[in-house]
């Protein structure tokens, strides 16, 4: 597992939504900090009005650091099927966001992946 | 009961049968087809109409009417164009680097309207009435009380000076689902509708708001008594709930409004799976005129999930630490800049 802070690349095919939302997330993360984190779920906190993921990020150092990461309201995933049994602790997943303002390991996670690409929820459908 | 209201609330019936077709999902709009009237709704054990379940009034059919919309109904064609739009936008691939990437994935959590069941209308809005789809002018009380609202948010300093500053959403106190008037918000617009003798209670998914409805035609409160979804009083006429509601608290305006609004809402259930949902706004001291609008409540399965908001509001602290970050390195940085 790395840890990686990087620019995001131009190339990059990056999915985020501007949808009205409930808060500024400008305000609380930094849009100058994107970055892609590679972690082992330890925690999964759903509650509202958004859910937070808490993962184990091993730095190249060996270093283990906690880092907890901003998602959607959970009452839509609750409904689609989508609990915490289906995302069990100790799973493996990438996080592309933007690193919280505050310097500390918090940030906004606008992709959530497996390391083998497939989108962490099924229900990431974009509609036709 | 306030005269504008009373002739309000009779043209808006007589709009919505003339024009059922626009609050009605498409698939029910053949011709032949008049749900209101071919529809007896069943019955709960003390004899009320029974509009018990769950239920969502998503949808992507604005309040207004667009800019440059002027034809009150789409045409099935163009309502799907104008869905697939707005579906793409909360879905959208956005640039990263600009204040739009910064959030979460609508379309991974579900939250993305195309998603999730959803009232379809080929209205081009809400507003039936004035029939040009668009809240009335504003007196010239309401435009002043508006200017002195922005006025007072001024004084009081940014939006991230303190968290008395955000907004109401932010903040997790109230949002516009719960109304009323009860409009769609982008997500999670869910509720669940328990009758009793001589109750209806509307359970609002966001905030998990309650609205106690009493049908006894009870007195209402002293004027004095203001609440922030105002006091409620039903009544049923034939197989529709009609609800009254006056006494808000001002501290949740809606558009504009002041704390003399009064709501008079109308439920009908014209299927198994689907509640018509009008309602009148009048306000002389904010709108010319009263207005009307009226949506679908389309059946979902429940349960409805609590949505604890400030509990896990953990937003609310990081949004102000930054803000304080902020304004620390913007002052280290003028320092600097000062000649010594």
């Amino acid at each position: 597992m790395k840890l990686f802070v990087t620019i995001a690349s131009a190339g990059l095919l990056l999915v985020a939504v501007s949808a009205s939302a409930h808060h500024s997330f400008s305000a609380e993360f930094d849009i100058d900090k994107p970055l892609t984190l590679e972690g082992t779920l330890t925690q999964w906190e759903m509650i509202n009005p958004h859910s937070w993921f808490h993962i184990d990020v091993t730095n190249p150092d060996g270093e283990v650091v906690p880092w907890m990461i901003e998602g959607g309201s959970p009452n839509q995933l609750i409904r689609m099927g989508v609990t915490q049994n289906t995302i069990p602790v100790g799973t493996l997943i990438v996080i592309e966001g933007y690193h919280a303002r505050d310097g500390t390991n918090t940030a906004v996670g606008r992709n959530f992946t497996l390391p083998d690409g497939t989108r962490l929820f099924l229900s990431g459908s974009a509609p036709q | 009961m306030n005269h504008r209201l009373f002739v309000s609330g009779h043209l808006v019936a007589a709009l919505l049968m003339m024009g059922l077709v626009g609050a009605t999902p498409v698939r029910a709009q053949s011709p032949d087809s008049s749900p209101a009237n071919a529809y007896t709704p069943p019955r709960t054990p003390d004899g009320q109409p029974d509009l018990q379940g769950f239920w969502t009034n998503s949808t992507y059919t604005p309040l207004e009417r667009p800019d440059g919309v002027t034809t009150e109904f789409y045409t099935p064609e163009g309502v799907a164009e104008t869905e697939a739009r707005a579906g793409a936008r909360e879905a959208e691939q956005t640039v990263p680097g600009t204040i739009p990437d910064v959030h979460y994935d609508f379309t991974q959590f579900g939250l993305d309207r195309s998603q999730t069941t959803m009232a379809r209308s080929l209205r081009t809005s809400l507003i039936v009435d004035p029939p040009d789809g668009r809240m009335p002018a504003m007196t010239e009380e309401g435009r002043r009380r508006v200017a002195r609202r922005e006025e007072e948010a001024r004084l009081r300093g940014g939006r991230w000076d303190s968290a008395e500053n955000n907004q109401l959403d932010d903040r997790c106190l109230i949002m516009r689902t719960a109304g009323p008037p009860m409009l769609n918000t982008s997500y999670n617009s869910n509720y669940q509708i328990v009758q009793a003798p001589g109750y209806v209670m509307i359970l609002v998914e966001m905030i998990h708001d309650v609205r106690i409805i009493p049908l006894d035609g009870r007195p209402r409160p002293n004027p004095r008594v203001r609440k922030w979804m105002g006091t409620s009083r039903g009544r049923w006429e034939a197989d529709t709930l009609v609800v009254e509601t006056s006494g808000f608290n001002g501290k949740n305006p809606f558009n504009g409004s002041s704390e003399n609004m009064s709501v008079i809402e109308r439920f009908t259930r014209i299927d198994d799976d689907t509640i018509l949902y009008n309602f009148t706004i009048d306000d002389e001291s904010t709108w010319t005129q009263p207005w009307s609008a009226g949506l679908s409540m389309k059946k979902i399965q429940g349960p409805i999930f609590e949505h604890a908001c400030h509990e896990g509001n953990y937003s609310m602290y990081n949004t102000l630490v930054g803000a304080r970050l902020e304004e620390q390195l913007a002052a280290e940085e003028a320092a600097k800049q000062e000649p010594n």
